[in-house]
């Protein structure tokens, strides 16, 4: 039977939330820097007002929910689902206050966009931003996607390495790869930022290559280096990666995107000295499979469909793409209405498939994970041989993710789960989203995009879209950022407090 | 007072199994764009013969 809820659930949720709320009033205070640096004084206020309110809130929220008491799964579990709440609510005040989204609600939007990864955006006027907003915007992507708001903040703040441990569960992000959690979060952090860096150096070179000064060309470089690294696709420009119609900004914004797409582990393992590893993963083959699959076939039909006939045009329109929405990136290299108006059916519909499949677990992106994708092949593949092989054969099916791993039924059935609830929420945002008139391989591309954590649009996102696909697409955004799970067992968790109460 | 010296040497020896780590990943993703770059022109000069 399970436990009802009690107030000291509660406290032990609260409290650890209240670390959140630090964090994030700490992140709002970054942009200032940029603030002072671009003159742009008339929006300090902002980050102040935001960054208040989140101190304010997390002093009173530890100081009425303080508690002794040790953070269990369940809690943890709860705590990273309500995290992914309530940081992106209270990154909105900034977004807000500078009139940078139409209202509230886009503001909000906005903000679960970033720290989820997604990149859809609902800003007005990208291209005359300022500066520090722009900054914030990608910000939260690779602090909240890119490295981790939850467990920088309990790593930093938490009272013991358990609370951590299990708050890495909590938001779907077990990564058992060091001794302690304090080790793991530093190695995330300095992977993160080697990869910021190269990443920046890489994105201004091109970006001067592409016409730009090269002061812009930093601003841009940081911008993207951090949401390409955490496969989030925000961009400083309105029309995307378009903007710059540069062959070198899109090569590394590929190079960017696939780094992103790995998982920590791997990186971990690679970056430790075991290079062959990164050939021998299940999830770098799986990778390797679709993206060539994938690619292959959009750009067959972008030729056959005489959308595009040149070589270099089916590399930079239709393979981008495909990289763009198998990491879960969104990066785009064609204006949005293109995809609805023009882009032949096959290719965008195999664009959704990429974006539903996503990138490695543990990692940056997003989307079913292709760990659990190369499971279910390896046991469709085991069951095929069943059927071939003598009855008294043996089949013995592994894999190998770092190390061999045997393929049990736990395995298997974990995989299964997450892709069926992925694939039943798809169906439903799907659903919704052609309910309000839109073509079904339209609603399904924005849906998955929305789903997986990707940011590609097909126009569909937009500040005049109809309220209820904007709460739509924040909670599949939302799901899809915790692996659905983690929303079932909070509405488990609140559904119970409600039908028993709440005990003492 | 207090600074060492740095030397490019040992800071590469210190960090190399990092650097080739970065390096071979980078690797992976430039070993994407060729071969896709392949199809692409492949299949582009392959369609006037269809």
């Amino acid at each position: 039977m399970i436990p009802a809820v009690t107030r000291e659930d509660l406290k032990v949720i609260g409290y650890n939330l209240s670390k959140i709320c630090y964090v994030t009033g700490a992140v709002l205070f970054l942009p200032i820097i940029v603030a002072v640096i671009y003159s742009e004084f008339d929006t300090i206020p902002y980050f102040l007002i935001g960054s208040a309110i989140a101190f304010i809130l997390g002093c009173l929220v530890s100081h009425f929910l303080y508690t002794k008491k040790e953070m269990e799964l369940k809690h943890a579990v709860c705590m990273a689902a309500l995290a992914w709440l309530l940081a992106p609510i209270l990154a909105s005040v900034p977004i807000l206050l500078s009139n940078a989204t139409a209202s509230g609600l886009d503001a909000c939007f906005e903000s679960v966009s970033g720290f989820t990864g997604t990149g859809l955006t609902l800003t007005l006027d990208i291209d005359h931003l300022s500066h520090s907003i722009n900054f914030l915007r990608h910000f939260l992507q690779f602090f909240g996607d890119g490295i981790g708001i939850i467990v920088v903040s309990l790593s930093i703040l938490g009272k013991t390495e358990m609370s951590s441990v299990l708050a890495f569960k909590g938001e779907a992000k077990d990564m058992g790869i060091r001794p302690s959690i304090v080790r793991t979060s530093r190695m995330i952090i300095k992977i993160a930022v080697a990869f910021l860096i190269i990443g920046t150096i890489l994105f201004t070179a091109a970006g001067i290559t592409a016409g730009l000064d090269p002061g812009t060309a930093v601003f841009d470089g940081l911008n993207h280096s951090m949401t390409g690294y955490a496969t989030g696709g925000f961009s400083t420009r309105s029309q995307n990666l378009l903007y710059y119609h540069s062959v070198w900004v899109e090569v590394v914004a590929i190079v960017v995107m696939v780094l992103g797409a790995i998982n920590f582990n791997l990186h971990y393992v690679v970056l430790g000295g075991r290079r062959r590893e990164i050939l021998k993963n299940i999830e770098v083959r799986v990778l390797l499979f679709m993206l060539l699959t994938f690619g292959l076939l959009v750009s067959a039909n972008l030729l056959f469909t005489n959308f595009y006939t040149s070589g270099e045009a089916l590399f930079r329109k239709g393979v981008f793409h495909v990289i763009s929405a198998q990491t879960t990136t969104g990066f785009q290299t064609v204006p949005p209405s293109q995809f609805m108006l023009m882009w032949p059916v096959f290719s965008m519909m195999l664009l959704s498939a990429a974006m539903v499949i996503g990138g490695s677990a543990n990692s940056t992106s997003g989307g079913i994970k292709m760990l659990r994708v190369g499971v279910l092949l390896k046991s469709f593949w085991g069951d095929v041989k069943r059927v071939l092989l003598p009855r008294t054969a043996v089949v013995r099916g592994s894999f190998h993710h770092i190390e061999d791993t045997p393929l049990t039924d736990t395995v298997i059935k974990g995989a299964a789960v997450i892709t069926i609830s992925y694939l039943i929420l798809f169906s439903v945002g799907t659903a919704i989203t052609a309910a309000h008139g839109y073509g079904l391989e339209d609603s399904m591309f924005e849906t998955s995009s929305a789903l997986g954590n990707v940011g590609l649009s097909c126009g569909i996102t937009s500040p005049s879209m109809p309220a209820v696909l904007k709460v739509t697409y924040m909670f599949l955004m939302w799901a899809g950022k915790l692996e659905i799970m983690a929303v079932f067992v909070l509405f488990g968790f609140v559904i119970l407090g409600l039908r028993k109460g709440i005990k003492k | 007072m207090g600074l060492r010296k740095f030397s490019l040497v040992s800071f590469l020896k210190k960090n190399f199994d990092f650097i080739a780590g970065v390096l071979s990943e980078i690797g992976l993703a430039a070993a994407i764009i060729a071969v896709a770059m392949v199809i692409c022109m492949l299949l582009a000069s392959v369609k006037p013969f269809l």
